[in-house]
Formats: structure tokens, C-alpha cells, sequence
């Protein structure tokens, strides 16, 4: 690793950025374009991303205050647990003393706000012995943390085990370096059966009582309550933006995807995300009045259809080409909730889940549904033609709203999907959406350099007359 | 080396396959070591485990696998996709790893292109990723739910007393492959690890009865042996991906070296890896194929694993390990790193390789390091 | 007067070294061809007319390399690893970290203080971290792979290259070319980035000083520098031998002990 990485820890740099950043709101024009001038490669990240107003501050009020806890946790008596994106933090927050830390979040961070991303840390991992070809989504920031350049973790629990082996692997890994307790939540291949909803609610019931030993703090019903209603709230907001984003043009700028999920999978059940909704959904609801697109250029030439995940590996660049091209950005796996009360759910018992805080009991089962319906343990645990699972997913969210194309963007890491893409893109094309398969890594341009990527998104868009 | 089982460990369709379909037999496939193959002889059913060996390209499997995967389940597609498991009845699959439970999808996909791929009968047995608890109960039930599912296609019938039958016909097996391992041991050495491990292999392909006389046969004829097998060559214990294929046994045994003992999802690990004959059939077949499991996809569990493997290297006396992965294999690839790091606490001197399954694996740099680590080895001796 | 000799059969290049009395007493190296038995029959050719000895003075001879128990005038096979420790203990007796980059494989090989080997670590996925991803920029540069040390040395700005893959960074290299960005500064920037592939294995390793550099790829001063950086400390140079013979020279050395 190079000796200037190992100055500062990667979470405090985060934390003393985006809490500095956020005043960045009083500055004047003038003010900005010389302080842009200092951060040649934050820019790339800050730019876009102020341009929205108000939501802007609050994403880096929120990132600041994440941080800046994780950094200042020992120091206030607190334990940090290292967990993954899927895994809905709301568990953590009911807890006084317990904070998480999501490794995908630092790594596309890093990649969004630096030059090189994380790959130094990447490399960290293989050489002290973690297969490189593990999904890079996870071994950037794991990188810092086992090289101990971030905030000391005390236990490590997550929801991948029958999604992702990668993922849980990775967290595993990271377990036994750092000699860590490690609690792994367990997903069958199905979804909706009432067998799988026990198993479910008995396996988050072990991860309660894991909590509850190792942070020797027992859950507040009060404060878990609490964090549930707010999730409540957040879901009502994300199902609005959901709801509009169907009409013609899109209202939704496509910048909102990353800026809801990264909040979400942080900060699900504070106020502060809360806030960041509220903001948006004020923005779209006034394009949606005015028949605006989301699009800073006002033209929606394309509707496009994330499939898998979005490319944090040249900063906002990915953002940035659908505004130059006119493309509104419908979302990805990673921006669905399947709540209940969301837009695109279908009714169906079991696939969706419901929030119900009337007692410690239905609440902790609340949670293990919501688990068991976050992005990827929902949507890649099974056969990706099953019901509920990626085609069928995939097919109702393109139709209802309204794609005219896919995309699968993704990471070499990712087995699960490398292992079923092509049958994917065999019958999204079938079912007459033009799909591209891109294959580079969304965290490591060195795999394919984002030049190359756009090269090739304007070859697919230009041939299949997309645009 | 025993014909038979040399047939076995490097031929698909053996003669006790084609016999057993001759005379009418059922046969199904199964994926991993998840899968209690007493079910299937209870049934009467011929079970085989699905290998790769064999698969000299990967163009079939390349149109329904993507990049970046292990070649050992892609080996598989391509020989269902070239017609070589056509003679299967049935095929269960398990979620040994991501890549192996996409078999699922891609076989069935293939099935749609290539007439005669997908066996008539396809199963999905749901391994949970713990040992204990809730999920002990999960894969009773799913073993329940296996068992009425067989029963349903081919019309037989699975009660108790035949799973007890089974399991102690099985249980008999696996006491005879222990002599075997505890005789490679043995100084003077009597046996190659090829010919150990061709053994062991010919057992996920032939009927019971047959397999226990060919077992009683093979040990007969090691006992008779002199124990004239070059005492100098260093003794390696292999562990990480599944190895179905010989070859590999044979590349480091062709380094002045023997093969006593793996950990490669193959043959069993010490004189207690067997079946309680004493409770309930499906709880005793859970305790052992669910809750003894030492596969890295038990994530939580890598301490218990490490010690067992570290506690049997020293027991059997091995003078290294060799640690390999098929390359894209997270799970052995990542374990490796981790064993790596225990084995010099343990100053047990370890070679981390990295290859690509079966007859792709590039031999010459494989050979190379495994030559180097032998030399080394040797070396250390000098020193003493 | 009993000659020694050592044969190492690499994927770009084939070496032939002997030994009389413990004193490199002449050598040849030659571009291998396909096959491993002919390119050491080729070697051997070219051996016997530079120094005027015939095959029947060589009393023990030693082979490594791929390919090496099919040469049919050796005596015994050595592995490339334990061979390059060999030749470069001869040169270096403080090595403790041996880093080899040959045509098609990097290996870094950690030695105790009695020079044996404690470990190893090779490069076990592609071409990037060997001499075939330099091959394969120098082509693309149109420059001679020998080049792409001695031009580095004027680099004032050294270009950095995303690409860990050898495929991709020829498209990198050919953006620079287009984009007019001075040929030193983009030999720089290929050195740099075999460099820090190389690293990756050296960090795992936790290389030990004194560190010397074998094989082909150790002629590159741009590769050797930048590694230096990286490390953190110097790279001890073997000073009176071509390091591509070190492999050879380790193989006689066996012959040589055996004899």
C-alpha cells in the first residue's frame, strides 16, 4: 500500500469531507469554483451532486454524521458492527451503544470521490490473503479496515448466506482476520412460503440474542419502535418518488437513485434520511406538476432500465453520460423496497413485507421480512425464473416503467449472476427489451476503464436505435 | 493400481452403470456432498455423484454460464449438453456454492435447446448454511420433502427400516474406506494416494454391494503387500476445491511425492465420519451430511474446520499440504488464504495453488510448483 | 577438468550455462520455439560451438524450465524456483527475497539464512507481472522490449495506467500514442504498472532484505526502479552475470554438487 494511504483512516477522511462539505450550501458560485479547484476529484463527486440543492446538503450532513459516529465510536462507548448493504441497519439503531459500518457504501464512496478508488485497498486483501477475485464491492473497503486505517470493528453480522457466497465470504474473511464474533443470517431459496418465513423469523431471533451478548445492551422496544415508524415514513417517501418516476418524462433526476440507496442502506430509520425523502420528493412532485423530465436538459430521449447494479468506478460518470444522452435512469435492484404499500407490489402474500410495531415480537419479525426482502436476498436467492426472483422482478418493474432497454452492469466477484446473465439477457430480449451486458466492474476501472465502458454503451444505444 | 476403481475415477459410464440400467436400475445425479445418498439406495435407486472429468472444452456451457466461474459445474454442463448423462433419471442439485445451485437455471435453459439434456426428473435440495438450530430442523424437513418426491416419481416407497438398512450398508463402506486411510499411513507406505483416492472416487459410481466386494478386494490385496513404496518421498496432504479428478492426485505423486490424506469433498475425515445407527434415520442423516460438514459455505465455522484439518495433518504425519482452488472458487480461494496464515502458526509448511478444473488445468506451471515445494521440502530435511 | 552444465527451457527464451570449478565458463542463449526438447537441442548446439567443447565433456547436467524432464541430455530436473535461488545466491549470498519475472511467470522466493527456501509465491492468474505484458506493450510502442527501461529513464511524467489487464492497457498505451504523450513517459507509466502488479506478491510474501531480481524482466531498469519505490528499499543487482542466465547458472550449480 502506498505510505501516504496510511496518513489518515479512510472513515475519518469521509466523515471530516462530507461534514465539511456541507456548508459548502452557504458558499457563493465564486466560492465553489475555487474550492473545486483544491479538490480535483471530490469535485467530480460534489458538483453534481450540489446541483440538486437541498437533498445535497442533507446527503453530506448525513454522511458526515455516519462517519463521523463510526470515527468517534470507541471514544463514546460504542461498538461497531461491520455489516453489508443488505442488511437494513435498523436493527443496529434500536441498540444504544451499537453502530454500523457497510463496507459497499466506503468502497463506492471511495471510488466516487477518488482517483484511484479503492483498488490499493483491494490489493491490501489479496495480499494478505483473500481471493482477489472476490467480489470488489466489499474488498475495497475491507482493505482499510483489516489494514486497520478505520475504526476498530467489534463483531460482524450480515444477511448474505445462500444469496451471495462471495459477500458472506468476504465478511467471513474479515471475521477470522480480525478475530471477531460473526453472525450470518441463513436465506433459503424461496421466498414466500410459510416454512421460510419461520425460518426467517427464528434466525433474525438468534441474531437478537447474538446483539444482545456482545454489545451487552438489550433492545429498547421504545427506540426500536421509533425506528421502525420512521422507516414507515421513508418508505411512503421512496414510494411516491416510485410512483412518479412512471410517468412520461421521468421527473426523478437519475442522481436521486444513488443518492436514496447509499442513504438508505446507512441510515434506514434516522431522520436525516427521512429529511433527504422529504427534499426529493418535494423535487419531483413539482416536475411531475410541471411535466418536467428529471433530466437537467429537459429531453428524455431513453428510458432505461438498471438490471443489476449502477458503475462507481469514475466517479458520477455514469449519471453524468445518461444526462449527456438524454436517458432517464429508472433505478436498480438495489432501489427497490418491496414494502407492502411500494407501487410495484403485486399483492401476492409473502413477497412483499409489512411493518408491524405492536410488540417486541412482531416488530423483530418485521425485520427479518424486511431482510429477507432487501435488494439482492430477495431477488438472487433463488432460480432467477422463479416467481418473485430476477426475470419475473425485472420484467414487471420494466413494464411498469415503462423501459426501452437494460442494462447489466455488475462485477467480475459477482458468481451469482455471472451464472444466469446470459439466460437473463436471452429472455429480457425475448420479452423485447434490447439488454446489454457490460462487463466491467462497477468498483475497479481497472477491469475495463470507463472510457472503454461508454465506448460501448454508445455502440449498443447506436445500433439498437435507442437513442 | 485396481482396474476397476482406475475405470471409475477416470470414465463417466463405468460397467457397473451400464449394468445397472441394463437391468432396468434407476439412476440419479447429485451434486455435492450435502446429498445422503442412503436415501437413494433405500430406494433402491442408483445415486452418482455428478462430475466433470472429461470435458475437454466448454463451448456448450459457455452459451449459459457467463465468465468469471468456476469451471467444475461448467465441465458438467458441457458433458449433460454433449449427451454424456443422458442414461440419468433424475438429477438433485444442491446449493453447494452460487455457481453449483446455477446449474439449476443453466441445465434447464440448456434443456430447452439441446433435446434429451434435462433428465426427466430435476430436484432442488435447499442446504442451509448452518449446522445447528433452526436449520437443522430446515434440512430434516427438506430430506422429509426429498424423500416423499422421489418416492412420488419413481414409484417406491422409503420407510425407516430401508434407511436404516442403507445407512448401515453405507456405514459398513465407510469403515472399510478408513482402513484404507488408515493404511496409507502405514511405514513401510503400501498404497499411492492415486490408487486411495481412485478408490474412493469408484464409490459415487457403483452400487454397494459391488463397491464393498471391490473394497475387501482392494485391502486384501494391500495387506498381502510388502510396503516397498520409496520411503523418501514427502508426504502431502491436499485440501481445498473439489477434486473429482485423479489427474491432480497423479501431478503430485509424479513429484517424488504421496498423496496420504484430503480435504476435497471426497471420501471421509476421521473413524467417527459416519452415520449414528441408533436414532431416528433422517436426524442421524442430517447430524452427519448437515452438521459435520467442513465445506468453507458453513461461513462462522472456518475455526472448527481449520483446527480439524490441522488436528488431521499432524495425526496422519504429512510433511506438508498442498491448498488448491479452482480459480473463481471465493470460498476454497479465500480459506486457503486463512489456513495458510494457521499452518505457519502450526509450522505445518503449506503450497497455496490456484488452477483450472480437469483436463484444462495447466499441468506444466502446476507441476512446477509442485516440484519447487517438494524440493523445499527436502531441503528442510537436509538442514536437520 | 569436470564441467557442470544447466539448461532452462523458458517460454521466450532458452539458456545454457557451464560451470568448470565453481567459475562460469561460457553460456548461450537462444529464442525458444514451441517445442522444449528442440529448443534445448538448439541451446545446446549453440553452447557447444561458442565454447568449443563437445556434449561428452559435460559430466552432470541439470535441467529446468517447462518441459525439462523430456530434454533427453540432462541428468536430472530442477524446479525454476529452486534454480533461480541457486543462481542468485552465487551472486548474491546476503539475498534473502528473490524476485524472478520471466516470460510468462513472476515468482518471489524467500530464502533463510542458510540459503534454503522458506517459502514461495508465484503470479497465478495472466500475463500482467510477466515479461509477455511488457512483449506485448514494447510491440505496441514499436520499440525493442529492451527499450523500455533506457527510455523510461527520461520520463518527467510518468503515465498511469488503469488497466491491470494486459489486453486492456494496449488500448491505454495506443490512447497516449494518439494523444502525442512523450514515448518516456509512457514506458514509465508500462513499468510502473508491472511494478505494482509485482508488488501485490511481494506484500503477501513480506519480503525480507537483501531483495535481488532474476530473470529477463530484471535488465529493465525502469521495472527495477519502480519496484525499489515501491519496496521501499534497494534492489541488489546481479552485477556480474546476465540476470536471464540466473536460472541456468542455479541448474549448473546443482550439476555441479551432484558431481
Amino acid at each position: 500500500m502506498r505510505p501516504e494511504l496510511k496518513e489518515y483512516n479512510l472513515d475519518w477522511l469521509f466523515a471530516s469531507t462530507f461534514s465539511v462539505a456541507k456548508y459548502l450550501a452557504n458558499s457563493s458560485p465564486g466560492e465553489m469554483e475555487y474550492v473545486y479547484k483544491y479538490i480535483p476529484y471530490v469535485s467530480k463527486l460534489l458538483k453534481p451532486l450540489l446541483e440538486t440543492g437541498k437533498p445535497a446538503i442533507t446527503f453530506l450532513d448525513l454522511f458526515g454524521d455516519y462517519y463521523t459516529n463510526i470515527v468517534n465510536a470507541k471514544e463514546n462507548g460504542k461498538k461497531v458492527v461491520m455489516t453489508t448493504f443488505c442488511f437494513d441497519p435498523c436493527i443496529f439503531y434500536a441498540v444504544d451503544n451499537l453502530l454500523p459500518v457497510t463496507l459497499e457504501i466506503g468502497t463506492a464512496l471511495t471510488s466516487l470521490a477518488w482517483k484511484r478508488g479503492s483498488t490499493d485497498f483491494m490489493d491490501y486483501c489479496t495480499e494478505i490473503g483473500f481471493s482477489e477475485t472476490g467480489c470488489s464491492s466489499q474488498r475495497g473497503a475491507m482493505g482499510a479496515y483489516l489494514a486497520g486505517l478505520g475504526a476498530q470493528i467489534d463483531l460482524v453480522a450480515l444477511n448474505m448466506g445462500g444469496v451471495c457466497d462471495t459477500n458472506a465470504n468476504a465478511y467471513n474473511f474479515a471475521a477470522q482476520y480480525l478475530d471477531v464474533p460473526y453472525y450470518g443470517l441463513d436465506y433459503p431459496s424461496e421466498l414466500t412460503s410459510d416454512d421460510v418465513r419461520e425460518y426467517h423469523h427464528q434466525d433474525y431471533r438468534n441474531l437478537v440474542r447474538f446483539i444482545e451478548e456482545h454489545t451487552q445492551c438489550k433492545f429498547d422496544i421504545d427506540k426500536l419502535r421509533e425506528v421502525l415508524e420512521e422507516k414507515r415514513k421513508q418508505d411512503d417517501l421512496m414510494n411516491e418518488i416510485e410512483d412518479m418516476q412512471r410517468l412520461i418524462p421521468s421527473p426523478v433526476p437519475g442522481i436521486f437513485h444513488i443518492m436514496i440507496y447509499a442513504a438508505r442502506y446507512i441510515y434506514s430509520g434516522k431522520k436525516k434520511f427521512t429529511k433527504l425523502l422529504g427534499e426529493m420528493v418535494e423535487i419531483v412532485r413539482d416536475n411531475a406538476k410541471k411535466g418536467l423530465s428529471g433530466l437537467s436538459n429537459g429531453v428524455e430521449k431513453n428510458r432505461t432500465f438498471l438490471v443489476y447494479i449502477d458503475n462507481y468506478s469514475n466517479g458520477i460518470a455514469l449519471y453524468e453520460w445518461f444526462e449527456k444522452k438524454g436517458i432517464s435512469h429508472l433505478g436498480n435492484i438495489l432501489s427497490r423496497t418491496f414494502a407492502e404499500t411500494a407501487p410495484y407490489t403485486t399483492g401476492i402474500p409473502g413477497t412483499a413485507y409489512r411493518i408491524d410495531t405492536t410488540n417486541f415480537d412482531t416488530m423483530i419479525d418485521t425485520l427479518a421480512d424486511i431482510n429477507a426482502r432487501m435488494p439482492m436476498t430477495r431477488t438472487i436467492r433463488g432460480a432467477y425464473d422463479a416467481p418473485n426472483m430476477w426475470l419475473d422482478d425485472t420484467l414487471s418493474l420494466a413494464k411498469i416503467y415503462g423501459a426501452d432497454c437494460c442494462i447489466y452492469l455488475g462485477t467480475p466477484g459477482c458468481r451469482n449472476t455471472w451464472s444466469n446473465i446470459k439466460l437473463m439477457a436471452r429472455d429480457l430480449e425475448a420479452f423485447g427489451y434490447p439488454t446489454y451486458i457490460a462487463y466491467g466492474d462497477s468498483f475497479d476501472s481497472r477491469v475495463e476503464t470507463w472510457e472503454t465502458t461508454e465506448m460501448r454503451f454508445e455502440e449498443f444505444y447506436n445500433i439498437r436505435g435507442l437513442l | 493400481m485396481n482396474s476397476i476403481f482406475m475405470e471409475a475415477a477416470t470414465n463417466l459410464e463405468i460397467s457397473s452403470i451400464r449394468k445397472w440400467k441394463e437391468k432396468g436400475g434407476k439412476i440419479v445425479g447429485y451434486t455435492c456432498s450435502f446429498m445422503p445418498v442412503e436415501i437413494f439406495h433405500a430406494a433402491d435407486i442408483l445415486p452418482i455423484r455428478l462430475r466433470g472429468i472429461n470435458a475437454h472444452s466448454m463451448e456448450i456451457s459457455d452459451s449459459y454460464y457467463g465468465p468469471f466461474v468456476c469451471s467444475f459445474p461448467k465441465a458438467v454442463i458441457q458433458l449433460a449438453g454433449s449427451g454424456k448423462y443422458d442414461f440419468l433419471d433424475g438429477v438433485v442439485l444442491s446449493n453447494g456454492c452460487d455457481t453449483l445451485r446455477r446449474m439449476n437455471d443453466c441445465w434447464r435453459k440448456m434443456g430447452e435447446d439441446i433435446k434429451g439434456a434435462l433428465p426427466s426428473w430435476f430436484y432442488y435440495l435447499d442446504v442451509p448454511h448452518k449446522p445447528d438450530g433452526h436449520a437443522f430442523e430446515w434440512y430434516v424437513n427438506q430430506l422429509k420433502k426429498l424423500i416423499s418426491a422421489i418416492e412420488k416419481q419413481f414409484n417406491v416407497q422409503i420407510s425407516e427400516v430401508k434407511l436404516n438398512t442403507a445407512i448401515k450398508a453405507q456405514n459398513e463402506i465407510r469403515d472399510l474406506i478408513w482402513k484404507i486411510e488408515t493404511l496409507r499411513r502405514e511405514s513401510p507406505l503400501k498404497l499411492t494416494g492415486s490408487e486411495a483416492y481412485a478408490a474412493i472416487i469408484a464409490g459415487t459410481l457403483m452400487p454397494v454391494d459391488e463397491y464393498k466386494n471391490h473394497l475387501n478386494e482392494f485391502l486384501n490385496t494391500i495387506l498381502k503387500r510388502k510396503g516397498d513404496r520409496a520411503e523418501e518421498k514427502k508426504k502431502i496432504f491436499l485440501g481445498g476445491s473439489i477434486c473429482d479428478d485423479f489427474e491432480l492426485i497423479a501431478l503430485i505423486e509424479k513429484s517424488d511425492a504421496v498423496v496420504v490424506g484430503e480435504n476435497i469433498c471426497f471420501g471421509i475425515r476421521n473413524v467417527k465420519d459416519r452415520v449414528s445407527e441408533a436414532n431416528n434415520p433422517i436426524q442421524a442423516l442430517t447430524k452427519k451430511y448437515l452438521s459435520t460438514s467442513v465445506c468453507p459455505r458453513m461461513m462462522g465455522w472456518y475455526k472448527q474446520r481449520a483446527a480439524m484439518i490441522i488436528e488431521r495433518i499432524k495425526h496422519i504425519k504429512a510433511d506438508g499440504a498442498i491448498i488448491q482452488n479452482i480459480r473463481f472458487c471465493d470460498l476454497h480461494g479465500t480459506e486457503n488464504g486463512l489456513l495458510e496464515r494457521d499452518f505457519e502458526k502450526n509450522k505445518i509448511p503449506s503450497l497455496r495453488i490456484e488452477r483450472e478444473y480437469g483436463p484444462l488445468t495447466e499441468t506444466g506451471r502446476l507441476k512446477m510448483r509442485v516440484d519447487a515445494f517438494i524440493e523445499q521440502l527436502k531441503s528442510a530435511d537436509i538442514k536437520e | 577438468m569436470s564441467i557442470a552444465a544447466g539448461f532452462d527451457v523458458g517460454s521466450l527464451s532458452t539458456k545454457a550455462v557451464i560451470i568448470k570449478q565453481n567459475k562460469i565458463a561460457g553460456s548461450a542463449i537462444i529464442k525458444s520455439g514451441p517445442k522444449p526438447v528442440e529448443s534445448a537441442d538448439r541451446v545446446m548446439a549453440k553452447l557447444l560451438d561458442d565454447t568449443g567443447i563437445t556434449q561428452g565433456d559435460i559430466k552432470r547436467a541439470v535441467g529446468t524450465g517447462y518441459g525439462r524432464e523430456k530434454i533427453k541430455f540432462i541428468n536430472h530436473a530442477i524446479s525454476e524456483i529452486s534454480c533461480h535461488a541457486k543462481g542468485a545466491q552465487f551472486f548474491v549470498p546476503s539475498a534473502r527475497t528473490i524476485i524472478d519475472i520471466g516470460g510468462q511467470d513472476c515468482k518471489v522466493i524467500k530464502l533463510d539464512q542458510d540459503g534454503n527456501i522458506i517459502k514461495f509465491i508465484t503470479n497465478d492468474k495472466c500475463a500482467s507481472g510477466t515479461g509477455r505484458f511488457l512483449d506485448v506493450m514494447a510491440k505496441v510502442m514499436n520499440i525493442d522490449v529492451s527499450e523500455l527501461g533506457k527510455l523510461s529513464q527520461k520520463s518527467t511524467k510518468p503515465i498511469s495506467f488503469a488497466s491491470i489487464c494486459t489486453v486492456w492497457a494496449q488500448a491505454d498505451v495506443i490512447k497516449h500514442i494518439n494523444s502525442r504523450r512523450p514515448a518516456e513517459d509512457i514506458c514509465a507509466g508500462i513499468n510502473t504498472a508491472m511494478a505494482n502488479r509485482v508488488s501485490m506478491l511481494t506484500n503477501a510474501i513480506k519480503v525480507e532484505q537483501d531483495i535481488c531480481m532474476t530473470g529477463g524482466v530484471a535488465k529493465n531498469q525502469g521495472v527495477v526502479k519502480a519496484l525499489s519505490s515501491i519496496l521501499g528499499c534497494r534492489i541488489k543487482k546481479v552485477k556480474k552475470a546476465d540476470p536471464q542466465l540466473i536460472g541456468a547458472i542455479g541448474a549448473a550449480l546443482f550439476a555441479q554438487e551432484i558431481l
